[in-house]
């Protein structure tokens, strides 16, 4: 047999494994005979980690020790939003680490969100070897195609705690075209519509005789299945709130099971125009126990959730119009993610698209599917598929005024480099920094800060004539690379500086050696060797070069930070030098020489 | 498709900075944007990174940047406006490579003393220096300027006019 080299789906709420050769792609099942692996993971108090449909039970029964949605926290910073939102809404205690990180607090144990993510990798790396009879060391993992090169990293991170060499990072919505189109001589224009529970991303490509061109992805990654139940955990609590001035909200254990009943509800009115919401005992009124006894049709779901399907199509506008195409240009529309079992989707996508979507292959496989057909490529050298997708986000880098200015365009294929050329503005300075963010935004502040980036060692001289051309690639896994070389001297004068949002590489050695593999209940193990063999990390997702410490922000930079995806970080260096390009921001203040 | 020779590819690891997006993606000057875009799935069968998994690591060290250039390349013919300003700099002799960053999507009216702060504020010390005599500070800042908006043509007019006078005042 040919290298083996599994996909896996990782997802918010739930994932998938999946392995395909000479055209067949099997889906595998847990213990429990299910293709989905729910992404929950369990801390029992005797030390034994559970990952899986089980742990999922103790979200209710132990909310504290057990630890869902991570995919929503990882690669983020402490004070981003969405740990913010966690925080408050979340059973799990998420604490700050180092440099903003995150860390969950499990009793007296701390865990970074990638190590948490590699339980779950490790569950379902175990769940396809024991379907294998083989140890499996490669993977394609994917990851929504908005996501940032933060998060990315974190999940190459994960892949590698995890045991697994991580050969290719893949969007979601790509990975299902593959699925989709993969192997039938296809010439054509689709869009993949991917409503999971957490994020929404929309796609673009063309297909042709085995190329999968993306021409243009657009997402949001605060929009998913999870807002629906929400906006139905508000509705409810209210009324019992107008009925019995209790709000369910305040208490843990009435939320926990108004979240419960909430989906339960939605995922129903999949099957039924409508359901029954029962929840008895939920409350304890003055006169005894409260319940909740309510029905709740399609058409009442589809108006308190109407607003969140309309921000869908917004995204598609998006999308379409940076493809250059409109929406009867397109051959079909895929669907992936489980709210597209929706009726009131499926129709709103109906009518969007004037086409009914396609609907053959099984929303949650789908993307596990094009990922074990995207790892099956990459083994097998006979194999024609060629996925060329696009970066999600523009990239950019600091300058002056808190401004960021464009690099790389977004929808820009990859991969790509650009080169700029930097120079002192002192005599003498010995270091030049830049920052480099992602997003769509020319103030710095509402974009993602990816790191900042300090350059020294090259030789110095009179302001302006040091020259030094810093290269920044993002490569075919949507990940950015800097480097920098003294044009003179031509020697590499890079020094990256990783965020804490990021493991080094001597941290994920360290977590690799402790072994909480072992601690993966039995039951789940496969009945295989463990791989001992570790991959060596792959030379280009982390530099080998030493990492600057790097510092908490003054705090008069921290005041114009008004988002939360921007960190201020300071480089701990001998001599700190602004950036090369910080030069007086008031244009205004500008004489007229002419 | 042709399996390509490792001689070859690293002959071509070591041209690509010389050839132009046309040559490199063997395309007319006047092709179309169908023939763009078979000519980038041709390509990208031949040099993307996942295309090349099993070579060895020296044949995928040359293969990386003839990939990044193909899709550079793929990038500006696409693209009309790039395409016309890309035409223009080879019709001019300008370099094969077209800066992708310059924000144009978003830049109304240019200014023509600079569209980015840098590009103002260097410019404006050039000035400073020219009003001085000094034609080597100002020729830096011209260049820092340029780094910051390639193509600007007030600063280039202006560098070449200093690297003139630099040439007939040597002593400053
Ligand atoms: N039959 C169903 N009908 C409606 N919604 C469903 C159904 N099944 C699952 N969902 C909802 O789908 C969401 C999870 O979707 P899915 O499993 O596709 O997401 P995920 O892959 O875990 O997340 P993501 O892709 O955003 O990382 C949850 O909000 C869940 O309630
Ligand atoms: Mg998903």
């Amino acid at each position: 047999m040919a290298e083996v080299a599994i996909g896996i789906d990782l997802g918010t709420s739930n994932s998938s494994v999946a392995h395909a050769s000479e055209g067949n792609v099997e889906v595998f099942t847990n213990i429990y005979g299910e293709t989905i692996t729910a992404s929950v993971v369990a801390f029992e108090a005797n030390g034994d980690i559970e990952v899986g449909n089980a742990a999922r039970a103790n979200i209710i029964r132990d909310p504290a020790n057990t630890v869902y949605s991570a995919k929503r926290l990882i690669g983020r910073y402490f004070f981003s939003e969405e740990v913010k939102k966690a925080r408050a809404f979340y059973g799990y205690s998420i604490e700050e680490a180092e440099n903003h990180g995150i860390r969950i607090r499990i009793r007296d144990e701390e865990f970074s969100l990638p190590e948490v993510s590699a339980m779950v990798l490790r569950e379902l790396k175990a769940i396809a070897e024991t379907r294998l009879g083989t140890p499996v060391s490669k993977a394609v993992i994917t990851v929504p195609a908005y996501f940032n090169d933060n998060q990315r990293q974190a999940t190459v991170d994960a892949g590698r705690i995890a045991g697994l060499e991580v050969l290719r990072i893949v969007n979601e919505p790509t990975a299902a075209a593959l699925a989709y189109g993969f192997g039938k001589g296809l010439q054509q224009r689709v869009a993949v519509y991917d409503l999971g529970g957490g994020t929404f991303d929309f796609s673009i490509l063309e297909i042709g005789d085995d190329v999968f061109e993306v021409l243009s992805t657009a997402g949001d990654t605060f929009l998913g299945g999870d807002d629906f139940d929400d906006r139905l955990i508000d509705l409810l609590a209210d009324e019992f709130h107008a009925t019995h001035g209790i709000d369910l909200r305040h208490d843990r254990q009435s939320l926990e099971m108004l979240k419960v009943a909430s989906e339960d509800a939605k995922k129903g009115l999949s099957e039924d125009p409508e359901v029954e919401i029962q929840l008895l005992d939920i409350a304890e009124g003055p006169s005894g126990p409260l319940s909740i006894e309510r029905r709740l049709g399609h058409d009442e779901f589809a108006r308190l959730v109407g607003d969140l399907v309309q921000r869908t199509f917004k995204v598609c506008d998006e999308a379409l119009q940076q493809a250059g195409i409109v929406a009867s240009d397109l051959d079909g529309v895929v669907l992936v993610g489980g709210p597209t079992r929706l009726p009131l989707i499926r129709e709103a996508v109906t009518t969007y698209f004037q086409q009914e979507p396609k609907t053959d292959i099984d929303p949650d496989l789908v993307v596990a599917m094009g990922a074990a057909i995207h790892a099956d490529s990459l083994v097998d050298p006979q194999s024609s598929c060629q996925l060329l997708d696009v970066t999600p986000l523009s990239l950019r880098i600091g300058v002056a005024g808190g401004l960021a200015e464009t690099l790389i365009e977004r929808n820009t294929p990859v991969p790509i480099e650009q080169t700029r050329t930097f120079t002192t503005f002192r005599d003498h300075q010995e270091s030049v920094a830049i920052r480099i963010f992602q997003g769509e935004s020319h103030e710095a502040s509402e974009n993602a800060l990816l790191g900042e980036f300090e350059f020294a060692g090259f030789e110095k001289a009179l302001r302006g004539e040091v020259e030094i051309d810093v290269t920044f690639e993002i490569d075919a896994d949507g990940i950015v690379n800097v480097t920098a070389r003294d044009r003179t001297t031509h020697g590499e004068v890079s020094k990256r500086i990783t965020l804490s949002s990021g493991l080094t590489k001597s941290e994920i050695e360290s977590i690799v050696a402790r072994g909480d593999a072992e601690r993966l209940t039995q039951a789940t193990l496969p009945p295989v060797e463990e791989n001992i063999e570790r991959e060596p990390a792959s030379p280009q997702a982390l530099p080998e070069a030493d990492f600057l410490e790097l510092l908490p922000a003054d705090e008069e930079l921290r005041e114009g930070d008004t988002t939360a995806e921007m960190p201020i970080y300071r480089a701990n260096l001998e001599e700190i030098e602004p950036h090369s390009v910080q030069l007086d921001p008031d244009d205004e203040s500008e004489t007229d020489w002419e | 498709m042709e399996p390509i020779a490792p001689s070859e590819i690293l002959a071509l690891a070591r041209l690509v900075d010389q050839i132009d997006y046309y040559r490199l993606l063997q395309l007319q000057r006047d092709a179309t944007t169908r023939e763009i875009q078979r000519a980038f799935h041709t390509c990208s069968r031949t040099f993307h990174p996942d295309a090349n998994r099993h070579q060895s690591s020296q044949i995928q060290a040359g293969i990386r940047p003839i990939a990044k250039r193909i899709t550079e390349a793929y990038t500006v013919l696409r693209d009309p406006r790039r395409r016309a300003l890309y035409d223009e700099q080879l019709d001019s002799g300008g370099g094969v490579r077209l800066t992708l960053s310059r924000d144009a999507s978003d830049v109304t009216a240019p200014n023509p003393r600079g569209t980015s702060a840098q590009g103002r504020q260097y410019h404006a010390l050039a000035l400073q220096n020219l009003q001085q005599k000094d034609f080597s500070s100002a020729i830096r800042n011209l260049k820092t300027a340029l780094t910051f908006e390639p193509g600007n043509e007030t600063f280039e007019k202006l560098l070449k006019t200093s690297l003139e006078q630099m040439d007939s005042h040597p002593t400053s």
